[in-house]
């Protein structure tokens, strides 16, 4: 089943060295979604950039899924706040452009 | 090529045990970490050296290898020699993070253990599964921007050929699947990550979708109306001008501004600003006709 879309949650765990409670505990904090098909578990490609994110994470610096999920909407902040601020910056180049 | 300081790195002096080594190693590593740190690139390389100094700090065997030869690593390979005569296979758990664009480690750390992916003398290293994401900065003209149109970027080496949609923002990034770092094992590509920087224009100011022009108007036209014909970024067009238009005034031109972005057929406006240039030189008969003008 496993697919462009979809990697099984196993394939998953061995390429990345972690095990399938770390899978499941980011699951159960609503920090990823997996989907089943035929009974088997699925991450979906979209997520993955996400999911890698948080392995490191948890690998480089010992992080547990609870303070996984703190960074995470941390970092999705600081992601708003930097397109706010790309946003800001053209307004004040409106401004200081030569007229 | 330097010598590199792996004490000096973590902030230790060579006495530091094992628990000092990893705990100054995840102190720093929460700090400098690429993904707590996004388009850093300071943070990145940082990171890197951080991960080169735990890969030897961290392994009894490296490390003494490195504190004999660190600074002599050109005798190093003698080391090797004995070492491999000892049968010491010097298993390792490689580290799997691969970090940044680079990858890899120092050539300093390259020439004392090897290349970085047969570090380890196992090949224990994890394989990578998706590639990594690349970013890129590429500059356009506002006029570039006004138009959708195909680009060919080199990218690490790679021609690549893209579509910039019209309507492009500066600073907008745009995401370009599967042109990134290849992946492992059959693993998807990563991304490329493509910032514009746009030139401002000469004539046009941008405000989101919408253009500003300033355009000089002689007086006569501006008091007695006429027309005026100005450039957009879609031709030119004629503008009829009202009589008593004052100075810094301005008229919308509807749809005549920038494309919105990813909305076909969709536009801003322009807003085009007066500029009223008094004439000078004036003849003699002309300022006995504004003395007329102004006693009436």
């Amino acid at each position: 089943m496993e697919n462009d879309q979809l990697i099984a949650v196993e394939t998953f765990c061995t390429y990345y060295n972690v095990e399938y409670s770390f899978v499941e505990s980011l699951q159960h904090n609503d920090l990823i979604e997996t989907v089943f098909v035929n009974e088997s578990q699925f991450i979906q490609l979209p997520q993955l950039q996400k999911i890698e994110r948080m392995v490191r994470l948890h690998h480089d610096l010992d992080i547990n899924p609870e303070g996984l999920g703190a960074i995470h909407t941390l970092l999705d902040r600081i992601d708003s706040l930097d397109r706010e601020i790309v946003l800001l910056r053209n307004k004040l180049r409106f401004y200081e452009a030569p007229q | 090529m330097p010598f590199v300081d792996y004490y000096q790195i973590l902030g230790l002096d060579k006495s530091a045990d094992e628990k000092a080594i990893k705990n100054a190693y995840r102190k720093l590593a929460r700090k400098y970490h690429p993904d707590l740190n996004p388009n850093d690139k300071e943070a990145e390389k940082k990171f890197q050296q951080l991960n080169e100094a735990n890969e030897v700090l961290s392994d009894p065997e490296k490390r003494k290898k490195y504190d004999k030869y660190g600074e002599n690593w050109q005798h190093s390979e003698e080391y090797e020699r004995a070492r491999q005569a000892r049968g010491s296979a010097g298993q390792q758990q490689g580290q799997w993070y691969s970090g940044g664009d680079a990858g890899g480690f120092s050539d300093f750390f390259e020439s004392m253990f090897g290349s970085s992916s047969g570090f380890g003398g196992g090949g224990s290293r994890q394989a990578r599964f998706r590639g990594q994401d690349y970013q890129a900065e590429a500059n356009l003209t506002l006029r570039d921007a006004y138009e959708t149109h195909k680009q060919t970027l080199t990218v690490n080496g790679k021609n690549i050929r893209i579509t910039v949609p019209a309507g492009i923002e500066n600073g907008q990034t745009i995401k370009i699947a599967g042109h990134g770092g290849k992946g492992s094992n059959g693993g998807p590509d990563g991304d490329l990550f493509l910032t514009f920087t746009i030139q401002p224009d000469e004539k046009f100011r941008r405000s989101g979708n919408d253009l500003h022009y300033k355009v000089d108007l002689d007086l006569y036209t501006a008091i007695l109306g006429g027309e005026l014909v100005i450039e957009t970024l879609s031709g030119k067009v004629k503008l009829p001008i009202k009589p008593e238009t004052q100075n810094g005034s301005m008229v919308r031109l509807k749809g005549k501004g920038f494309p919105v972005y990813k909305k076909e057929g969709q536009f801003g406006d322009l807003y085009v600003t007066f500029d009223i240039k008094i004439p000078t030189n004036l003849t003699d008969r002309q300022k006995e006709l504004f003395t007329e003008l102004s006693k009436s």
